[in-house]
């Protein structure tokens, strides 16, 4: 009886943490979203509590005073068009690796994965000239390919290891049918490598979507900004404007797709970082 | 047959080199071009680029702002370690060990942080250390302890251990799934056979636990150190930009500031070897260092 009230009370205990944790992680965010509603004023007035109206004047000035709806549009293309680069590249190469013997396959292999452990921050100087070069600075296709390239490894690493589990007699089978390699690959094995195929992309999606620092590089003009950019744009403002309604909408206009996202696809997302981050 | 295996060929060309080919222009190419710029004095236009040979990693041992960067960098790399190591262990031990019935909410919402944009995470806790209206001020104020607050991060001594928090924070949540991961391959009957032998429930964390869990907290570790590394300038960048006075200046940042900033690219590169050459070195010492039998019951 006393061990199990000591148990009981051990139990209650352990919560503490876990429920302060939860409450460090959710309140900011959860601030992040009534703060988008209150104005400037009122962010002065009673920055911890509840908005005095849900007013959404800040979202209408982002998307008007900003051209939040710009970068938004620019932010999209640029996810959607890195993410199914990466895959045109990434899927040919992870089946050749896993499936073809062919010599030096292994070394192939380690250079790709390798790359995910190199600072990339030495590339981009190079980079930078490079793309000035291609008239692909300050651009959003530019910006594309860089994103599909420097997503090539992690996209390589987890396709190869979801294809390594298709059992090999169906491709068999189907070249007995007469199926050539081409037909193999997309009509056999990228549907039935499909769950790997959508967890590569949502990281990749949410990766681009997120990304800030190439974008600071590699973009220029206002026009072409991506979401990132625009938000620390405002954020920069912000100290002299005192924008700080307008900065929490943007935050909010960026954070809602990764939350849907994640909504949706939570098992999917963890797995495939965590086993993105012990390929090591 | 020799048409077939030429078909191969092209099948296998078909696969691979598009893909090598692009990966090679724009992260091979860059990374060795790289290399080869630090040996170059170069202000970004093509008619002034003069070889200086190794000026620059001359002019890097002797400028004053580099042992700092490197300081704080390995400053970040020690806190988040400690920071996330720790707690990561004390939830991975308690939403897998303790059966607590909301845990999957738990993981869930500690998860969350590690898929937010830096941008985002940097914008937000700006705002959380802002002197008058942040949630830490305000805090301190609610406790009575208006004598702590202070302007975080425009303190010099304050505003780097201020980076750390928010790192900690978007952290956590990965690498306690890591240490999930391992935990759960553990069999529950070394825990019944040290119930049996009466070993207390934190003798069996120290001796079964954490040994059985070496291999994750080992990757853990790597992993936190390499993203350090080659990626804490992005939140440096987003909430203080290397200052106040250069006091959270890390490598990724100094180097963001000569090249970009100043148009120094050419000893800019010569910052991003010293990147390279330091990771490369600190991940193998440490691989080294946590080099330790596995231990197999």
């Amino acid at each position: 009886m006393k061990r199990s009230v000591g148990q009981i009370m051990g139990r209650t205990g352990i919560r503490i943490p876990l429920i302060l944790w939860t409450i460090a992680v959710l309140y900011p965010i959860f601030w992040m979203f009534l703060g988008s509603f209150k104005s400037n004023a009122e962010i002065y007035r009673n920055p911890w509590g509840w908005p005095e109206t849900f007013n959404i004047a800040n979202f209408s000035q982002a998307w008007t005073n900003y051209n939040i709806d710009v970068s938004v549009f620019n932010s999209l293309l640029v996810t959607l068009l890195g993410a199914v680069l990466t895959l045109v590249l990434a899927i040919p190469t992870a089946y050749a690796i896993e499936r073809m013997n062919f010599r030096g396959s292994k070394v192939l292999f380690t250079v790709y994965i390798s790359a995910m452990m190199i600072p990339m921050v030495l590339g981009w100087i190079p980079l930078f000239f490079l793309l000035d070069d291609l008239n692909l600075l300050d651009n959003i296709f530019g910006l594309a390919i860089v994103y599909a390239v420097s997503q090539l490894p992690f996209s390589i690493f987890v396709l190869t290891s979801f294809m390594s589990t298709i059992p090999k007699s169906l491709e068999e089978s189907a070249a007995i049918d007469g199926l050539s390699p081409y037909g193999i690959l997309f009509k056999i094995v990228t549907p039935l490598s499909m769950s790997g195929i959508i967890t590569v992309t949502i990281m990749n999606c949410i990766q681009f979507w997120n990304e800030y620092f190439m974008a600071l590089i590699f973009l220029q003009t206002k026009t072409n900004y991506t979401l990132a950019l625009a938000i620390d744009y405002i954020s920069n403002e912000a100290q002299y404007t005192n924008a700080w309604g307008t900065l929490f909408a943007s935050l909010v206009i960026a954070i809602v797709p990764v939350i849907i996202l994640y909504g949706i696809f939570q098992r999917r997302i963890a797995k495939g970082m965590t086993e993105g981050a012990i390929k090591g | 047959m020799v048409q077939s295996k030429k078909q191969k060929y092209i099948f296998l060309a078909f696969c691979l080199v598009p893909t090598f080919i692009l990966f090679s222009i724009f992260t091979l190419y860059p990374l060795f071009s790289g290399l080869y710029f630090s040996f170059f004095d170069w202000s970004g236009s093509s008619s002034v680029k003069e070889f200086v040979g190794f000026a620059n990693y001359i002019k890097l041992f002797k400028d004053s702002i580099i042992p700092d960067t490197i300081m704080h960098d390995y400053f970040l790399v020690v806190t988040k370690i400690l920071g996330i190591m720790v707690l990561a262990m004390f939830f991975a031990v308690a939403l897998t060990q303790l059966k607590i019935k909301e845990a999957p909410f738990y993981r869930i919402v500690f998860f969350f942080p590690n898929i937010m944009s830096v941008v985002v995470i940097g914008i937000l806790w700006t705002f959380i250390y802002n002197p008058s209206l942040g949630l830490v001020n305000s805090g301190l104020e609610f406790l009575g302890l208006e004598e702590w607050a202070k302007p975080w991060l425009g303190d010099e001594k304050w505003a780097l251990p201020s980076i750390v928090l928010p790192a900690v924070w978007a952290g956590i949540g990965l690498f306690m799934l890591m240490l999930m991961g391992g935990i759960a391959n553990i069999s529950k009957s070394f825990y019944e056979a040290a119930k049996i032998d009466g070993a207390s429930e934190w003798q069996q964390f120290w001796k079964i636990t954490l040994p059985l869990v070496w291999p994750q907290v080992k990757v853990s570790i790597l992993y936190i150190v390499i993203t350090t590394l080659n990626g804490s300038f992005i939140l440096v960048q987003v909430m203080t930009g290397g200052g106040p006075n250069n006091s959270t200046h890390v490598m990724g940042s100094y180097l963001y500031q000569q090249a970009f900033k100043q148009y120094n690219f050419g000893y800019g590169a010569t910052i991003g070897v010293m990147i390279l050459v330091l990771s490369l070195i600190t991940v193998l010492f440490l691989q080294f260092l946590m080099r330790r039998e596995k231990v197999e019951y």
